[in-house]
């Protein structure tokens, strides 16, 4: 239960970080809070040469409001969301998000872009921030590009971060005043991985809505025209509307053939939904 | 070795550890703290939980290094702590433990909660102590024990801390450290042995821990398919991550795969009998191979079926994939995970089989893809359209 040996630097700044993962993206790991890559550096599950440590670079710990959105750093923790230390364009939607991410000690460490970059399905950020709406801006040393945080999830702990890329920023949209949110897990214990997450941005108003069914051990399912999963349109009524049979169907064509579980992701769905509509 | 300096119980220390020792056992072993206990070495258990700038963080899995310029406490440095002292009296009052070992740990959260959540109810408590386990009491003493501080304090006026006293963003034990002064110097690692004759002479049957089926369709005419099944360095070429370390014989293969799962990497190097029935258009392959880094082995069998379809102008390609590891790799307990690495790396064998079979170059097919199959979002889009056409199912764990 001790990690193999490995080298260690803490680069003064991330250009610096950013040189020493292209000289070594073979073997190269970034840590921030590790609260992901610990466990699995002590299990030697992963055995990487050189540990760069970016967990000091202060560029990354930024929070603003810019325009109307809010633009987190890489390494701002699940814990300085919950406190609110960093700004709320959500309105509490990303407070109740952090506040049940795993446990306190854990969330004290654990970053937002750890999280994202460990692209672990069962994870709360990838399904609550791709419902959001949420973007995420990749940094290497040719520059920075920026991808719908849904489109940055390919697969089960797979991104679509290049050798030598790391996360720098987040962005998330403010959310309107008549969208609703609405967010639930089933967890088999409090903090441990979920099993299945359901995250809802209704925004009757609009008409318009954003589903999205995680913790599917691959990409979350993003509906981002919702109409369908509502008998055909997005209004007051939505709730009553939720037709759970399109649910199904859409874990059908993403592969999940045991009934049991389509009932649960559909279940707890079904219970974000009625959150949103509270 | 690397000098590491930082605050323990308001006391400035300096000692040299290996980059990969946690706090956990900087303290127990440099310091002889060790009321700091480990459990899990995995961030799951709680009994390793300290203070870290004042607020609670495991100490397993962070390693001392990182907490460069920290302020630690451990449970030593909360002798004189007004909360702790309360929350001992209470712990011994209810009965919060037995045999004692997760109580360093619960002790530190529960004095976290006591600070932040002055409202909380049994539920809250319940929710809030979850990262601790105790195996002994059952909770109820912790719970009571817990919630009489927090209602004595709430009954004294003693305003909480909601954010733990803490103001700047960032990881707890981040931030003071001065940064590396050279460029990287690799540490050379000690390599594994080099394979003793990695193949083994005898492959023997199992049964699978893990079973998947995958199916998916070729438009080609079955026999096409399975004579092309007989090509075995084709296939091999095919094969994501698929490499042959000898000339193939019809019944017999040695090889290599390599496989990443995120940050998981292996390269399973060994053998595979083959066995094939022309009648029923259905095969059967069996293997073993051990990835030397990670120490880990595993065992494998392929069977598939071809199914005519369209009046035989196609094929439906049926697998049944089961394998059992063992070793350091066998420990990550997410079959699910594993089940959508398999699924994206048939998806890849199957595009690389099409092409091949349909005459286009499959050479930069081999190996590199796989790695790169997540690369970009236009592949992603390919691979989404492509998972249509595929239907997974996920056997018995």
């Amino acid at each position: 239960m001790k990690p193999a040996p490995f080298s260690y630097e803490r680069p003064r700044d991330l250009d610096a970080a950013l040189s020493m993962l292209a000289a070594n993206s073979a073997s190269a790991k970034i840590i921030a809070g590790g609260q992901s890559l610990g466990p699995m550096l002590n299990l030697r599950l992963v055995q990487p040469e050189l540990i760069v440590d970016i967990s000091g670079l202060a560029e990354l710990k930024r929070a603003e409001v810019v325009g109307n959105e809010l633009v987190l750093g890489a390494l701002v923790t699940h814990a300085d969301i919950e406190d609110g230390r960093t700004a709320d364009v959500t309105r509490g939607a990303m407070r109740g998000v952090a506040a049940n991410i795993a446990y306190r000690a854990v969330r004290n460490r654990g970053t937002i872009g750890g999280s994202l970059s460990h692209a672990d399905p069962a994870a709360d950020w990838i399904s609550a921030l791709a419902a959001l709406g949420a973007r995420v801006t990749l940094r290497s040393l040719a520059g920075a590009r920026t991808l719908a945080v849904d489109a940055f999830v390919l697969g089960a702990l797979e991104s679509a971060l290049h050798p030598g890329e790391i996360v720098e920023a987040i962005h998330v949209p403010a959310r309107a005043a008549s969208a609703h949110w609405g967010y639930a897990k089933s967890c088999r214990k409090t903090g441990e991985f979920a099993h299945a997450i359901g995250a809802v941005l209704i925004n009757p108003a609009a008409a318009s809505a954003r589903v999205v069914i995680g913790a599917i051990d691959t990409t979350p399912i993003v509906v981002t025209d919702a109409a369908e999963l509502f008998g055909g349109r997005i209004a007051a009524d939505y709730k009553q509307r939720f037709d759970v049979r399109v649910a199904d169907a859409l874990l059908v064509g993403a592969g999940i053939d045991d009934a049991a579980q389509r009932h649960i992701h559909v279940s707890v769905l079904k219970r974000a939904v009625l959150e949103a509509a509270a | 070795m690397t000098t590491i300096a930082l605050q323990v119980n308001r006391r400035a220390v300096e000692f040299s550890a290996e980059p990969r020792t946690s706090l956990a056992d900087f303290v127990r072993d440099k310091l002889d703290l060790t009321g700091t206990h480990l459990g899990c070495e995995h961030g799951v258990c709680g009994a390793c939980t300290v203070l870290l700038d004042g607020v609670p963080a495991r100490s397993c899995i962070t390693y001392a290094v990182a907490c460069e310029g920290a302020d630690v406490t451990t449970i030593e440095g909360l002798d004189e702590d007004e909360v702790t002292a309360e929350l001992r009296a209470a712990f011994t009052r209810e009965h919060a433990l037995q045999c004692g070992y997760c109580t360093p740990g619960m002790l530190v959260s529960a004095r976290d909660l006591v600070l932040r959540l002055p409202d909380a109810d049994e539920r809250r408590i319940r929710v809030g102590l979850s990262g601790n386990l105790c195996r002994c009491t059952g909770y109820v003493g912790v719970v009571r024990a817990v919630q009489s501080v927090i209602e004595a304090r709430r009954a004294r006026n003693i305003a909480p801390q909601a954010d733990g006293g803490r103001t700047s963003l960032g990881p707890v034990g981040s931030g003071r450290a001065t940064s590396s002064p050279n460029e990287p110097r690799l540490v050379p690692q000690a390599l594994a042995p080099a394979s003793e004759g990695a193949a083994p002479a005898k492959i023997p049957d199992f049964t699978p821990a893990t079973v998947l089926d995958q199916r998916f369709t070729l438009a080609h005419a079955p026999a096409k398919v399975f004579a092309m099944f007989d090509d075995i360095a084709a296939i091999a070429a095919c094969l994501p991550g698929v490499s042959l370390t000898a000339p193939p014989r019809p019944e017999r293969v040695e090889g290599m795969i390599r496989v990443r799962l995120g940050p998981i990497a292996a390269a399973f190097e060994g053998a595979a009998r083959i066995a094939r029935d022309p009648a029923t258009l259905s095969g059967r392959i069996v293997g073993i191979g051990t990835d030397q880094r990670s120490h880990s082995a595993t065992q494998g069998e392929i069977r598939y079926q071809l199914v005519p379809l369209e009046g035989g102008a196609a094929t439906a390609v049926e697998l049944s994939i089961g394998y059992t590891l063992t070793g350091m790799l066998a420990q990550f307990g997410r079959p699910g995970l594993v089940r959508d690495l398999a699924r994206r790396l048939i998806a890849e064998f199957a595009g690389n089989l099409d092409r091949h079979m349909s005459g286009a170059p499959s050479g930069q097919a081999v190996e590199l893809s796989v790695w790169s199959i997540a690369s970009d979002v236009l592949r992603a889009r390919l691979a989404r359209m492509f998972g249509r056409v595929f239907t997974g199912k996920g056997g018995a764990e």
